[in-house]
């Protein structure tokens, strides 16, 4: 990561973190609703690859605040979520390895039991999945100046990929967790609950596949290879 | 495993060009053989295919010029192997030889092997096999127990192999074997690099249940092997079989067999797909995508000289699970007779008997699953 976007990054953690109890106005304080805004118009030059990092990081801290609408447009909303999941999925995963390196039964941390360790190895695929469909949609948006038309197969993949993700992330990091994560105090469910909802809004997994079906049988059997491998 | 960099997959020179050339060159050269050889093809045998294609300079591409290798970038050699795995084009010969017998030879051979077999190898015309499964010793590699006993003429190796794809058809095998008396599991262990013609060895074919025959049992009695054929250092061999294995594993082999089916899928769909249709060919574009994403990802850390152990493990399980979904989700959403003579019928019909075994070849998914808990700090 640059220089520019791990500052980028530093601020946005302690202003989202002012923003959990103080509600959005700290975010729009701070400017974010320039990211994308060019600098020669009075903002901050950011790319997709920036907005990215910075969901990734509301995915997290303010769930719940409308941080991506602040920073991009309509047709880019779908986008703006995969980041949110991404970020949210990370963190789903993080405490799972957390909580089984120091929650013990039978006399040592369920993260020594095989079949814990496994099913931390299928989140973690999927959170990686996830997080790569995220960098390559910002790539893919970044190199067409943020043309959501011209990156609509990415944000369909993407999107699609992320929303068939929510399912195998949330059972398993509840289920490794036991009652716990089931409580209302504890923090999984900060993650868990977005991501249920996230799958559903701005097109849910029918929505998108059917919408992603129809282009690529278009394109035709061959001509799948060479759409994926011209863009 | 704390966050996932996306290496960005930048090769040098003109990626597009590089495209063009071997999809033309493939028009010309690719064998309209049977559709069914098309899936799976890093398993599809054709010599005289493999030694054009090595004549045509893309077979031991990053091999260096002195070994009639090409010079090139690892990551133009991701998109040829890309091109030809997506083309279904009859790469088995030279597979292994290729994506990592050679690379193993340069890394940790002498100069006299370099020399004795880079050349072949970069003609596509020298083949070798992978020599580390046996009766005993499966997920427990470790539990190895051919064993090679150095004496005044050479090394002389006692034992079996299993499940060796290619044997019957490669001249070489690169072997895991005990060097060191009395040596237990990962330590005692070395590389030798086996000439297949050596007096003591019998190989006998395994036909697997497609009715293929891809995998042997190799037996050594009493071979007699010169000092030479050691590779690398005596008794690290685990280390280098780690190495030789992040290159099995991250390839877009592992995503990319079974490409034909959904080429055939999609044409059968027509341009006005039934609607369940246009979901599953959505789904699975989606995952492949994703996946080539991860994979292009991974072989440009690896390029970077850095070890992408656990991403080419992440490739590797999502990729077997892909493979294995699709022609299962196909068969549950088109319908298509057992018997079915057209392409998507019997594209259908080999896969759904052949994907068992992409979660075992290269590693099963337990262990690989293992590989990336380890990632994550878990063991
Ligand atoms: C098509 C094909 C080609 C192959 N080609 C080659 C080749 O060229 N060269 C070569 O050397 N080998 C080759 N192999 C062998 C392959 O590497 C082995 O099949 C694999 O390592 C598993 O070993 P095994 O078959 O003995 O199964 P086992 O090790 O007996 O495993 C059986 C099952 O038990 C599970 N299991 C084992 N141990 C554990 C554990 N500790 N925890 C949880 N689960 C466990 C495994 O994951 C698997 O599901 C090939 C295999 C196939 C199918």
């Amino acid at each position: 990561m640059s220089a520019a976007r791990e500052m980028l990054c530093d601020t946005a953690r302690a202003v989202f973190a002012e923003a959990a109890t103080a509600g959005i106005a700290p975010v729009e304080e701070a400017g974010f609703a320039l990211l994308l805004v060019p600098e020669g118009d009075g903002g901050f030059g950011g790319d997709w690859g920036d907005v990215n990092a910075v969901l990734q990081i509301a995915g997290v801290a303010v769930p719940d605040l409308p941080v991506a609408a602040l920073i991009a447009g309509e047709a880019l909303q779908p986008a703006a979520i995969v980041s949110l999941m991404a970020g949210a999925m990370g963190k789903a995963l993080a405490l799972s390895i957390e909580h089984v390196n120091t929650r013990q039964q039978f006399g040592r941390p369920l993260g020594k039991f095989q079949a814990v360790q496994q099913s931390l190895a299928v989140i973690a695929c999927e959170v990686r999945a996830v997080e790569a469909a995220a960098a390559a949609l910002a790539a893919r948006l970044d190199a067409v100046e943020l043309d959501a038309a011209a990156a609509d197969f990415e944000i369909a993949a993407a999107k699609l990929r992320a929303n068939r993700a929510v399912g195998v992330v949330t059972a398993i990091a509840h289920q490794v967790h036991g009652a716990i994560g089931f409580t209302a105090e504890y923090e999984l469910n900060r993650v868990t609950i977005p991501l249920m909802r996230w799958r559903g809004e701005h097109g849910n997994d029918a929505y998108w596949a059917a919408k992603l079906g129809r282009q690529v049988a278009g394109f035709g059997g061959r001509g799948l290879w060479e759409a994926l491998t011209a863009r | 495993m704390q966050g996932f960099a996306l290496y960005p997959f930048d090769p040098p020179g003109d990626v597009a060009a590089l495209r063009a050339e071997l999809r033309a060159w493939l028009a010309v050269n690719q064998p309209q053989g049977d559709i069914v050889a098309r899936a799976n093809c890093w398993a599809s045998f054709d010599a005289d295919f493999s030694r054009a294609l090595g004549a045509a300079g893309y077979v031991g591409m990053t091999l260096p010029k002195q070994y009639g290798g090409g010079d090139r970038h690892p990551l133009e050699r991701y998109v040829v192997i890309e091109e030809l795995l997506a083309a279904g084009a009859p790469v088995g010969a030279h597979w292994i030889a290729d994506r990592q017998t050679g690379p193993l030879i340069l890394r940790y051979g002498s100069e006299d092997q370099r020399q004795r077999y880079l050349p072949g190898i970069a003609k596509g015309e020298l083949y070798a096999c992978i020599g580390l499964s046996e009766p005993g010793a499966g997920s427990d590699l470790a539990a190895v127990r051919t064993t090679a006993r150095e004496t005044a003429e050479g090394w002389r190796i006692n034992g079996q192999k299993i499940w060796t794809t290619g044997a019957h058809f490669s001249h070489i095998m690169l072997a895991l074997v005990r060097t060191e008396e009395g040596s237990e599991r990962n330590a005692g262990l070395s590389q030798l690099l086996i000439d297949l013609d050596t007096p003591g060895i019998t190989i006998r074919p395994i036909i697997d249940m497609a009715g293929n025959h891809d995998f042997n049992e190799v037996f050594f009695d009493d071979v007699l092997v010169p000092h030479g054929t050691l590779v690398g250092m005596r008794g690290q061999g685990w280390q280098q079989v780690t190495a030789e294995l992040g290159l099995e594993r991250s390839g877009p082999e592992r995503y990319l067999s079974s490409q034909a089916l959904l080429a055939a899928l999609i044409d059968a769909a027509g341009a006005e797909p039934d609607p369940a249709v246009a979901v599953l060919i959505g789904e699975l574009t989606a995952e492949m995508w994703t996946l080539r994403q991860l994979s292009m990802s991974t072989a440009a850390k690896l390029a970077a000289g850095e070890d992408p152990m656990v991403e080419a493990s992440v490739v590797k399980e999502l990729g077997n699970a892909f493979e294995q979904d699709m022609p299962r989700r196909v068969q549950a959403i088109v319908d298509c007779p057992w018997g079915d003579p057209g392409d998507l019928g019997r594209l259908l019909r080999a896969l759904l008997i052949a994907s068992p075994s992409f979660s075992l070849r290269g590693g099963t998914r337990e262990v690989i699953r293992g590989i990336i808990a380890r990632g994550l700090g878990l063991r």
